[in-house]
């Protein structure tokens, strides 16, 4: 007979297990690797300067984070994301929704930005350090560039794809434009938008690492291109694992709950 | 009094399928009195949901006059409260905000539009799920929170677009039991559009057969309300009013 372990035990304990349980099968993997990592470099006597052993990568970071060059980097490449994310949302949502308002100016603006989604980010670097010379500017520019069209794109599509019953009912209610804008237009197109800055928060991270190994002299990408030039292997592969580590953390801790909060609530879309 | 007034409605349009225009509704005239419940039945294709969304301002009409009161419409509006069959309830808000969202238009306070709602949810018979979102509730008690959305916004007419013909059979015998009922508690003016004869004569005072874009007959429905399916399944004059009209329909 099959127990029912749910009855004996709290909901928020239940709850706290299911996460809990959750967190470790996602860790498990990454610790497996490491665990590889850890018995392959001294097995196979691998140069260091081929790839370094799990404590020189650990010594690196506990120097890096003494001697506060790590928070530095971190510190430069998320205020960079953060601000070029922010100012693409914030250009792309209204121009995405003005656009899929009108069902003629979405189907013309559609290849146009498919095509410039696909451009996003990492193909704009040498135009934008032409226009806006090496630092801040060319890298804002590409991070904006990378969010903009995919989220402009993205909200479009929402937009389109609401039901015309829904603006029927909302006209029909007495919503004027603007309230069909905040009340109808924005919150149905919500899943879409999320996808975008989920997909473009994406790209943007990428090209942003990017951007810094060729356009600054401070941020993640900065600190990978110039251990290069030591040959000092045990940066760089730090480096890498803080870079794909924040974006799991965005990812997890930041859009996923923005997801489920919203979104799934509304049963808009199915959780996979 | 008169509330809605049709004066030779027409709707011409082109069919970009057949590469010449259709005529949907030819010269439809129709009065409709304050607190009437009129049912406009006919066959698919007859024109009755192109009335509907004239009527509504969901798309305009390329002959004659609609007047509300004696005003000429223009465009949807809030006098004109619209029930969809595809319920068309907003997924992102509550049930209650889905109900409070016609008082919110007209500017009405939070804890006043809050009030509206739960009031018209009671008469629903919805007041527990006031805080769950349109997904979990089944397709019957969403239409219920349709109609009652478009109640609590005060409409001079409520345009109801064969609402129940998504829902299941015993359900929507439910459902039209407890329209019956709203209706003589509140009276709206009701426009009713179905394809279903008995449902058409169950609900209304008077029913409109169209075919081919035209008004066939009209038929009053002297029926006792209140309106239960239990007696009327066995109701002498309800069956002969309905094979009336059935033939009407069939023989269009």
């Amino acid at each position: 007979m099959q127990r029912d372990v749910s009855a004996l035990q709290p909901r928020w304990l239940t709850r706290g297990l299911a996460s809990a349980g959750g967190a470790a099968m996602f860790v498990a993997p990454l610790l497996a690797l490491v665990l590889i990592w850890a018995i392959a470099v001294p097995l196979f006597d691998i140069n260091p300067r081929v790839f370094p052993s799990v404590a020189a990568v650990a010594g690196a970071a506990m120097e890096s984070i003494r001697d506060g060059s790590l928070i530095e980097h971190i510190g430069a490449s998320l205020l960079r994301v953060g601000l070029g994310t922010l100012i693409g949302i914030v250009t792309a949502v209204p121009l995405g929704i003005a656009m899929g308002v009108s069902p003629a100016v979405s189907t013309f603006l559609t290849p146009l930005f498919r095509f410039f989604s696909v451009l996003a980010g990492i193909a704009w670097i040498p135009i934008a350090t032409l226009w806006f010379g090496y630092g801040f500017g060319a890298i804002i520019f590409v991070i904006f560039n990378a969010v903009f069209f995919v989220v402009a794109y993205n909200t479009l599509l929402g937009v389109s794809t609401i039901p015309l019953t829904l603006r029927n009912a909302a006209a029909s209610l007495g919503a004027g434009r603007w309230a069909l804008l905040t009340e109808v237009l924005l919150p149905g197109a919500l899943p879409n938008i999320v996808t975008g800055i989920r997909t473009g928060l994406g790209f943007a991270w990428r090209g942003l690492i990017a951007a810094e190994m060729i356009a600054t002299n401070v941020g993640l990408g900065y600190m990978l291109f110039v251990a290069r030039d030591f040959y000092r292997t045990e940066v760089i592969i730090l480096g890498m694992i803080v870079i794909g580590a924040i974006w799991l953390l965005i990812d997890r801790l930041l859009l996923v709950p923005l997801e489920r909060s919203t979104i799934e609530r509304w049963g808009m879309v199915r959780r996979a | 009094m008169k509330t809605l007034e049709l004066r030779n409605l027409a709707k011409t349009y082109f069919d970009p399928y057949a590469g010449s225009h259709v005529t949907a509704v030819h010269d439809v005239s129709l009065d409709v009195q304050q607190g009437d419940f009129v049912s406009v039945v006919g066959p698919s294709g007859c024109g009755k949901t192109t009335i509907l969304n004239m009527v509504a301002g969901f798309i305009p009409h390329s002959g004659g006059e609609i007047l509300l009161n004696g005003k000429a419409i223009s465009g949807p509006g809030p006098e004109r409260g619209v029930v969809f069959q595809s319920f068309a309830l907003f997924p992102w808000k509550t049930v209650l905000d889905n109900v409070g969202f016609g008082p919110k238009m007209r500017g009405v306070p939070k804890a006043e539009r809050d009030r509206i709602a739960h009031e018209y949810l009671e008469l629903a018979g919805l007041s527990h799920a006031a805080n769950r979102y349109p997904n979990e509730l089944s397709g019957g008690m969403q239409q219920r929170v349709g109609v009652v959305r478009a109640l609590a916004n005060n409409p001079e007419v409520l345009l109801m677009d064969e609402p129940f013909a998504s829902v299941d059979a015993q359900t929507r015998m439910t459902l039209q039991e407890e329209l019956t009922r709203i209706w003589q508690e509140r009276r709206p003016t009701v426009i009713f559009i179905t394809h279903d004869v008995a449902e058409a004569v169950f609900l209304a005072n008077r029913v409109v057969v169209l075919s081919k874009g035209r008004v066939l007959d009209e038929v009053e429905v002297a029926l006792p309300r209140p309106r239960v399916w239990d007696d009327l399944i066995e109701d002498e004059t309800f069956k002969r009013l309905s094979a009336h009209v059935l033939h009407m329909v069939r023989s269009a």
